[in-house]
């Protein structure tokens, strides 16, 4: 169980405060207009945003997450873009997430082969990001997550940048390696249809907060007038 | 200024800042080519002490290089690093008016921190030490190319630095990155493209530098082929030596620019650096970063500032009446003025004709687009007394040169902030075509419309910026001037040079004062006014 207790924090004129409990092991997709403060839970969560009140508790189990330095946490985190460095190998690039000083064992060599293969980018691993497509690049990233093996990943809109045919693809890559490697995925999207294709629950956020949260296929069928201001349907 | 794309009226601009700009140099080039036939290229060639003063030339040039990027390297990332650090502002500050200080009194303030007399030998004296004579010759050379060339190359690296986004540095994060690590997989990627331009910009900056050699060099052991060309003009009246020095030193300055271009991405010389937005890095805390980046950060504050704040103290002396109230002064000032202003002026129409036609140009001769860009770089490394003693020889047998000389001052001034102007302005300008030219021509904004409510909101910034840095460097030009330097020009640096080589310090410290004063006002007043306000 991964649970938000009063996490409140300020960014620039807009106030958030987040109270949420998510079930383990299953793909949560994360909803709302712009600017509502999705991806501020996930920041909040990857500790690139610190709480700024004391009270302020984020627990992974009984664990206190929100004290541990971002690279102590056990999340992995996907953006839109910018997930790789431009000069290095697809191979590096996921190596760095086993070491970031780059010089592997024989092993660890092998888990960053397998994690190309299970991503589908075999043979591909020389490639520079710049001779990748948009969707191979994401995969590589993907590649990263599995190998650094935290239970939490969190991806902010990282198909947004794809083709639908793409990001279909890419969402059964993640529902099947999410379920292989038994995560738990977080996912930031503007698109009801990822939600209803991959996610089990929805979280809505609305003005900083937490306004709805249930199973996904409820989500569409709500009345609450933010929800269906939100999918552009007249109240 | 700036005409339509629908009319043909921006040729007739364009032609006339052609002529403006090859005119002078295809004078200049005609007049010394004359001499050619008189050159006695054996004896130049085995001359002993030619060859020293291009092998020193080079080894200051490399030392001044090597010093000047090792350390920016050092401040950029330290600067780069603690955003929040408090002397920030001041140090970028101090690090924008070294741009546009006049070398004459960065050369002073070198003096009277370095010199014999100096602050530094005087704190030595006190520990009990004996007075050390270090400053002239290759220390105070490379003490003062320093002073110049690392503000340059920290801003040009640092705004590198700060372009690297938010996400790398959360990713970075996350994957629990050293300090090593960073450097190694982030921030050198990031900086390494821009560094072969940038070593050859400060290359070429040092190889032709003229009043800082002419002032600390101190006699024929540390002498470059600048000031060998200058001597050559002035003392030997030997012009055809002066060619042959000149096209050794645009060969070896036209060279590395060259090589730079080859090999590196273009540096953007000129932004602004106080809006770069926060970013969290996993390596502020450690101990050792903190204390290496303090340091780093004081003595780069130093570096610049101490000689600064010499000059203004030694401005503060009982000769100011005395000099403030002596009419030559004014008359220098009132011709550093108006030289500044001029050569700004003159230098903005060539920049904006050139750029006009390069932008018309560019979608259907992209090869004379093309040449636009390399007329720019070409002046950068003809030196400006060649170009100066060629317009004086190519015109004194038509007009009396002496009763234009400081309209040459201007046009060479003007000729050589082009480079400076074309680069500040060229984005810009070509942004203006790619983003804005289909839009005007749909909607018919055209001819004055255009200019008020496109052209000028988009190009005040730049304009402002290049006409300050250009008049700024003008105001302090010392080389153009001292070639022709008679009793009746006078001007601040001309002034501020003579009463350093005769030993009036006093004299000296209050000149200095109102040549930084009027370099500084110059500037401010062009970039803000000009420029409008930075939101």
């Amino acid at each position: 169980m991964i649970n938000f207790k009063q996490v409140n924090c300020r960014l620039g004129e807009q106030n958030f405060c987040y109270d949420l409990q998510i079930q383990l092991g299953q793909v949560v997709a994360i909803m709302g207009a712009s600017g509502s403060g999705k991806s501020t839970l996930l920041n909040l969560l990857a500790g690139f945003i610190a709480p700024q009140n004391d009270t302020a508790q984020i627990l992974l189990g009984d664990e206190r997450v929100d004290l541990l330095a971002p690279s102590q946490r056990p999340v992995t985190s996907l953006f839109q873009e910018h997930n790789l460095f431009a000069h290095m190998s697809a191979f590096n690039n996921l190596a760095l997430g086993i070491r970031t000083s780059l010089k592997l064992t024989v092993d660890e060599i092998a888990q960053v082969d397998t994690a190309l293969e299970q991503v589908g980018l075999k043979g591909l691993g020389s490639r520079l990001p710049k001779e990748l497509s948009g969707g191979q690049r994401q995969r590589v990233a993907l590649g990263r997550a599995l190998v650094r093996r935290k239970p939490l990943l969190l991806l902010d809109e990282p198909f947004s940048a794809l083709d639908p045919a793409l990001r279909q693809e890419m969402a059964a890559l993640v529902k099947s390696l999410s379920q292989q490697h038994q995560l738990t995925v977080l996912l930031v999207t503007h698109e009801p249809r990822d939600a209803l294709d991959l996610a089990e629950t929805v979280v809505f956020i609305a003005d900083g907060r937490v306004h709805w949260q249930g199973p996904s296929q409820d989500f569409l069928q709500q009345t609450d007038t933010h929800i269906k201001a939100y999918l552009g349907q007249s109240c | 200024m700036i005409k339509v794309a629908s009319s043909r009226h921006w040729l007739w601009f364009s032609s006339l800042s052609f002529g403006l700009v090859l005119l002078p140099l295809l004078l200049a080039m005609g007049a010394f080519s004359s001499y050619l036939g008189q050159a006695q290229w054996l004896t130049y060639m085995t001359d002993a002490y030619t060859w020293r003063v291009v092998w020193f030339s080079w080894w200051q040039a490399c030392l001044s290089t090597v010093i000047s990027l090792s350390a920016a390297v050092l401040v950029a990332r330290a600067l780069a690093r603690r955003q929040s650090f408090v002397g920030r502002w001041l140090l970028l500050r101090c690090f924008s008016v070294a741009l546009v200080v006049p070398s004459i009194i960065a050369v002073f303030g070198i003096i009277l921190l370095h010199g014999k007399y100096g602050y530094f030998n005087q704190f030595w004296l006190c520990l009990g030490g004996q007075p050390q004579s270090y400053v002239y010759g290759l220390t105070g050379i490379l003490l003062a190319h320093v002073f110049f060339n690392l503000p340059l190359a920290t801003r040009i690296l640092l705004q590198r630095l700060d372009a690297i986004n938010a996400e790398t540095w959360r990713l970075s994060s996350q994957l629990g990155m050293t300090s090593v690590d960073l450097w190694r997989h982030i921030e050198w990627p990031h900086i390494k493209g821009v560094l072969p331009q940038l070593a050859a910009l400060v290359f070429a900056l040092c190889f032709t530098s003229f009043a800082i050699v002419m002032t600390l060099g101190g006699g024929p052991k540390a002498t470059t082929i600048e000031v060998a060309i200058f001597q050559a003009i002035r003392f030997d009246f030997d012009i055809a030596k002066a060619v042959y020095l000149s096209l050794l030193q645009m060969g070896f300055c036209g060279f590395i620019l060259w090589a730079g271009l080859r090999l590196g991405k273009p540096i953007d010389m000129f932004v602004s650096l106080e809006t770069s937005a926060k970013n969290m890095r996993p390596d502020l805390k450690p101990m050792l970063g903190i204390v290496s980046d303090s340091v780093v950060l004081f003595l780069a504050t130093l570096l610049v500032l101490l000689p600064l704040l010499a000059v203004v103290i030694a401005g503060i002396n009982p000769a100011w009446a005395d000099v403030l109230l002596d009419l030559r002064l004014w008359n220098a000032f009132g011709n550093s003025l108006w030289v500044a202003l001029s050569s700004a002026l003159l230098s903005l129409l060539m920049a904006s004709g050139l750029l006009l036609a390069q932008r018309h140009w560019r979608k259907r001769y992209a090869s004379a687009a093309l040449a636009v860009e390399w007329m720019g770089s070409v002046i950068l490394v003809v030196p400006p007394l060649v170009l100066a003693t060629g317009l004086f020889i190519g015109l004194s047998p038509h007009v009396n040169v002496f009763a234009i000389n400081l309209y040459i001052v201007v046009l060479v001034n003007a000729l050589m902030g082009l480079p400076y102007m074309l680069r500040v302005l060229s984005v810009a300008y070509l942004k203006i075509g790619t983003d804005y030219d289909r839009l005007c021509s749909s909607l018919g904004v055209q001819g004055w419309h255009r200019l008020r409510h496109v052209e000028w909101p988009i190009l005040r910034k730049p304009v402002g910026l290049a006409l300050a840095l250009v008049a700024a460097m003008s105001a302090g030009d010392l080389g153009v001037v001292a070639l022709f330097g008679s009793p009746d020009i006078q001007t601040l640096p001309l002034l501020m040079y003579q009463r350093l080589g005769s030993y009036q310090s006093d004299a000296a410290g209050v000149t200095a004062v109102v040549l930084l004063g009027l370099c500084l006002v110059i500037f401010v007043i062009l970039e803000r006014l000009l420029g409008g306000s930075d939101d």
